[in-house]
């Protein structure tokens, strides 16, 4: 077999992560529709304001970023990675001031209004955390050895988590951990060093579950209640396992109903993705999002791949993850084709980012994570993760457009 | 595979990052394929339990004819008012729009944002759960109030607003509609179209209901309906939902309810997250009920029940039974009073509901009873026959003279002494025959006779009668009567004047008009006693159908006699006697010889007082050949009466209708015979 690399040596662009990136969007525009023809808010919406149009509108300003990011070297973006760092964490502390930051009736403040567009710097605080790790861990691999790098890295790891944190926004938070330990590991960051973060982060976060769990509302971590709902939830937890002797009938009544009601998000995504079997239902054929049993307010975006799993079964679902599959490898093998460790930690970086999310979120469609707010890459309605899903496309482009020997 | 070329480089770091994400990849793979593949039937069964309601449809109920064919009871349609609780919606938001109070307007919003959002009116002031609940509870109610009384504006019919029923349906079956007003009548169908426009939120609904075309016409045979939505054997046993749905209660209605009716089907109806209809499909269709084709004649009922109205009055208690004595058919039935069965089904204008209703209350009409079948009454002279039928078989000469003594204290009128006990007598003291103790009823004669061949032997024969036993009619309506057995006239406590009155159909025994007509039968078609039969075939609604009918077999004998055609003969010619020249005079049909014989028998109360009578005429004709019985009885409180006066004229009227109608000839008359 001829070696490939030496054709793609003369390719400007990786087509076929361009190839699959053009399939996801396709999925996302399909399903953006799906999930929204059948609610009333929508319904009398003229054309244009149609929540697909208005995706694919998104796709088309990504693309123009995107495209736009490609053609300036990544090295000149890298340049300016500490600044747009520290420009996204006062957007965030912005954001969590009330009258700037938005909560949008949802319990978190993640939203920042502008005419027209809601702007949700946690979703570009992510690529600038990616930019900006990059930039610090390119220095040479013996300054690495030192702890007092290895901190600095934590510490801008850390600040970005602690702040989208506090919106909150648990899931955009937590994609930064493996992001961050995956950059510094590619990186050459002692593995030492590495364990003992991956050995801390561990501890920490069964330390954080059990507390959730088992210790007593006292000594338990300060967390908004729908957010230690949906762990215990995930973690099948009855609030009746210990019932509490001086709970009135009108308080265990409520207990139940809240109960219930957290449990709903993920049984009604569990029974779309279930009863869509092998082939589905057909595109907008799904009962489960057009009777409302999914919830409408987040049929489109959070819970988006319920719908296509609904209505495209098991081969729908294999065709999205392949898709997903082409695009992360493609980026791999970016990282592997940079000319240099910038590039290669970036490309790594939007590679991890993507994929804690892809994997975040079909995740908790099927009960294997917990629900936390994460959209899925490029399908999930929602312009800030779009614009961001494209940015981060066009980083990986620009990497390869820039490898080493062209 | 062209994407991972990179990988076999030698760069381990890349390496374990790309199997991390091949692991991450795996895991979601598995996972989706167990919940898509592996338990994608336990998911879907969760979707139908949690989408779909089963409604029970009813089947169409059969109909009851006569045996012409004719309808007694049928299917109508009934036309509801019903509320669409789906098309509401959109008011019942609106209404919780208006009613939400403004938010007091403490803060002001931050400057710049004037810009950013256009005003978008008053905002609105946040509410506790349970207040937003109470809020569209309010909402609701006054959305459904303000339709209630436009339409009953409409309608002009005073209509009522449930509230807490309202408030119910909305929590159980939002997919159902609620209805606000039943049974419309055409008047108000006709206001309810004419006002009819786009934003009337009810929807006019046609239900199918019970009628009964002939209104009180065999009404206590017929029986009646009730609501009843219940699953019958052999079906679905959970529904969500039931539509109104219809049971026999009693009478042919509910003896033969399993044929009427049919088998109710399903509809599955598909509902949002709300609970609100998207739309239905049927799931199994339901299986219509047959047909119950009675063996009676519709002509011969309403003769007999006019003729009863016309002697009688609309209120008399009375039961008649016209039986074909060859098969025991019975051509006609009736109990009196009755009630409208249209009545249950609540098929009648308001002021013909609220008789019925002060009817059904009376105590001493006890218009639900059937007095046909329901009721047992002492026969009194009409029990005679089978007396003098047990005495002929014992060897009694008719022509045996019995001299009736004179009563001392009643003079004119007989009486016999048995024992220490005088029993009056209402013949006249003198020489009796059989023949003339028939026609003219005496008690001496029959009380002797009976005490000399013995009590044993009386109940033996009545026994062959079948008297004391139910009759097997399916009806829910069949009394068994009393009558002594043998065990018990050997008793100490049984002394020869319970015997006495045994002999003249009094004291320990009781007896349905319709045991007399089988009884009478028996006399009439030389000795077999049948089972009484009302329904002749079960057939199926529509008769292209091709379903054979299920014909039920005709003159089932229940039992023999076994007397000696020469008793037979000698009794009925006494009974031909009886109407030619005695007491069933009245009943006469000129060219027809009717056997029969009249009865009064006495009513007590538990006080042993005489509150009334019970007066009886018992017959079959033709005399040659006998075919039909009529038994009449009416009960009636103390006053003047019997059976020749009362009961014979209406089986007289019975006669010629059956005359006219073919069932009976009567000779042609000469001039002579008819004076």
């Amino acid at each position: 077999m001829v070696d490939p690399s030496i054709n793609e040596h003369g390719q400007r662009f990786d087509r076929l992560q361009l190839a699959a990136l053009v399939g996801l969007m396709i999925v996302g525009g399909l399903f953006v529709c799906s999930a929204t023809h059948a609610n009333p808010l929508f319904e009398n919406l003229p054309w244009y304001d149609q929540m697909w149009v208005r995706q694919l509108v998104w796709y088309a300003v990504g693309i123009g970023v995107g495209a736009t990011i490609c053609f300036v070297e990544y090295h000149v973006i890298a340049r300016w990675a500490m600044v747009i760092y520290w420009a996204m964490i006062v957007c965030l502390i912005a954001v969590l001031i009330p009258g700037i930051g938005s909560t949008h009736g949802w319990g978190a403040r993640r939203w920042i209004d502008l005419p027209g567009f809601q702007f949700q710097p946690s979703e570009f605080a992510k690529l600038a955390f990616i930019l900006a790790a990059a930039n610090f861990l390119s220095r040479p691999i013996e300054e690495l050895r030192r702890p007092s790098i290895f901190w600095m890295a934590i510490g801008l790891m850390m600040l970005p988590f602690a702040l989208i944190l506090k919106e909150p926004d648990l899931g955009s938070a937590i994609v930064l951990v493996p992001t961050g330990m995956a950059m510094m590991y590619v990186a050459g960051v002692p593995k030492r060093y590495l364990a003992i973060l991956v050995g801390s982060v561990g501890l920490l976060g069964v330390l954080f579950i059990a507390d959730i769990l088992f210790a007593p509302p006292s000594l338990q971590f300060p967390m908004k209640a729908y957010q230690k709902q949906r762990i215990l939830v995930y973690f099948g937890h009855n609030y009746f396992a210990s019932p509490d002797a001086d709970a009135t009938p009108a308080e265990s009544r409520s207990i139940r109903q809240q109960q219930q009601g957290d449990d709903y998000n993920v049984r009604q995504a569990l029974i779309s993705v279930g009863s869509g079997g092998l082939t589905g239902k057909g595109w907008r054929q799904g009962t489960q999002n057009a009777l409302g049993y999914l919830p409408r307010a987040v049929a489109h975006n959070d819970f988006i791949f319920s719908v296509i799993a609904e209505e495209e079964g098991f081969v729908g679902s294999v065709v999205v993850l392949t898709l997903y599959a082409v695009v992360l490898f493609a980026g791999l093998r970016i990282a592997g084709q940079a000319r240099d460790r910038l590039g290669k930690l970036v490309a790594v970086g939007v590679v991890t980012l993507i994929f804690s999310h892809v994997f975040i979120n079909i995740g908790m469609n099927i009960r294997i994570m917990p629900v936390t707010g994460v959209p899925l890459p490029l399908v999930s309605y929602g312009g800030s993760s779009v614009l961001g899903s494209l940015i981060a496309a066009g980083l990986m482009q620009n990497v390869y457009i820039h490898r080493k020997g062209y | 595979m062209l994407i991972f070329d990179e990988l076999k480089k030698n760069d381990p770091q890349l390496r374990l990052v790309a199997m991390g994400l091949a692991a991450g990849f795996f895991i979601l793979l598995v996972g989706l394929w167990w919940v898509q593949v592996a338990s994608a039937g336990a998911y879907e069964s969760h979707l139908q339990t949690q989408s779909y309601r089963t409604v029970r449809v009813p089947a169409m109920r059969g109909k009851i004819l006569d045996c012409e064919g004719r309808v007694m009871a049928e299917n109508g349609a009934s036309y509801n008012l019903s509320l669409y609780l789906g098309d509401l919606t959109g008011q019942f938001q609106a209404e919780e729009k208006r009613l939400r109070p403004a938010k007091p307007a403490t803060q002001s919003q931050p400057f710049w944002k004037f810009w950013v959002h256009s005003s978008s009116g008053a905002k609105k002031a946040t509410l506790s759960k349970d207040e937003i609940a109470a809020l569209q509870w309010q909402a609701r109610n006054d959305v459904a109030y303000t339709v209630v009384t436009k339409i009953s504006r409409t309608l002009q019919r005073p209509l009522t607003f449930d509230a807490h029923g309202f408030d119910r349906a909305y929590r159980a079956s939002l997919y159902e509609p609620y209805t606000i007003c039943q049974n419309l009548t055409s008047a108000e169908i006709a206001r309810f179209e004419e006002s009819y426009s786009e934003s009337n939120a009810a929807n006019l609904d046609v239900m199918t209901t019970r009628l009964y075309p002939l209104g009180t016409t065999a009404s206590s045979l017929l029986g009646y309906v009730q609501k009843d939505d219940s699953s019958i054997e052999g079906e679905e046993a959970y529904f969500n939902y039931r539509l109104p749905d219809f049971k026999g209660v009693i009478g042919i209605e509910g003896g033969f309810d399993k044929e009427l009716h049919g088998r109710a089907g399903e509809e599955s109806v598909l509902v949002n997250n709300q609970g609100f209809r998207e739309n239905e499909d049927v799931g199994i269709e339901p299986e219509p009920g047959n047909n119950v084709r009675l063996t009676i004649d519709l002509d011969i009922q309403r003769a007999a029940e006019e003729s009863l109205t016309q002697h009688q009055g609309t209120e008399a208690r009375a039961a008649i039974v016209v039986m074909n004595v060859r098969t025991g058919d019975v051509l006609a039935m009736v109990s009196s009073p009755t009630i409208n069965p249209n009545y249950f089904t609540g098929n009648l204008p308001p002021d013909e509901l609220q008789k019925e209703a002060q009817m059904m209350e009376d105590t001493n009409l006890l218009p639900q009873m059937n007095r046909a079948t329901q009721t047992f009454d002492a026969p009194g002279s009409i029990f005679k026959p089978v007396v003098g039928l047990a005495a002929l078989e014992d060897g009694l000469n008719p022509n045996e003279i019995y001299q009736v003594e004179e009563d001392p204290m009643n003079p004119g009128h007989g009486c016999i002494h048995i024992g220490e006990r005088k029993i009056k007598d209402t013949v006249a003291p003198g020489a009796y025959d059989f023949n003339r103790a028939i026609a003219e009823s005496s008690n001496s004669y029959f009380i002797f006779y009976g005490l000399r061949t013995g009590i044993d032997r009386v109940i033996k024969m009545g026994e062959k009668f079948h008297f004391g036993e139910g009759t097997k009619l399916q009806t829910g309506q069949d009394s068994r009567g009393r009558f002594p057995n043998l065990k018990q006239v050997h008793e100490s406590d049984w002394h020869v004047g319970d015997s006495a009155n045994i002999c003249f159909g009094q004291g320990a025994m009781a007896v349905t008009p319709m045991q007399m007509a089988v009884a009478y039968s028996a006399i009439g078609n030389g000795g077999t006693v049948l089972w009484p039969r009302l329904v002749d075939r079960i057939e199926a609604q529509t008769p292209s159908s091709g379903e054979a009918p299920l014909i039920e077999p005709s003159a089932i004998v229940r039992d023999y006699l076994d007397v000696h055609p020469r008793s037979l003969n000698i009794l009925r010619g006494a009974m031909l006697g009886e109407t030619q020249n005695g007491t069933g005079k009245p009943a006469q049909v000129p060219g027809l010889t009717i056997c029969g014989k009249t009865g009064t028998a006495q009513v007590q109360n538990q006080n042993g007082d005489l509150i009334g009578h019970n007066f009886w005429f018992a017959s079959f004709a033709p005399y040659e050949k006998p075919q039909y019985a009529v038994v009449v009885m009416v009960q009636k409180g103390l006053g003047p009466g019997s059976g020749g006066v009362t009961c014979a004229p209406i089986a007289h009227d019975i006669y010629t209708e059956m005359v006219k109608k073919g069932y009976l000839r009567a000779a042609p008359q000469t001039v002579a015979s008819t004076n």
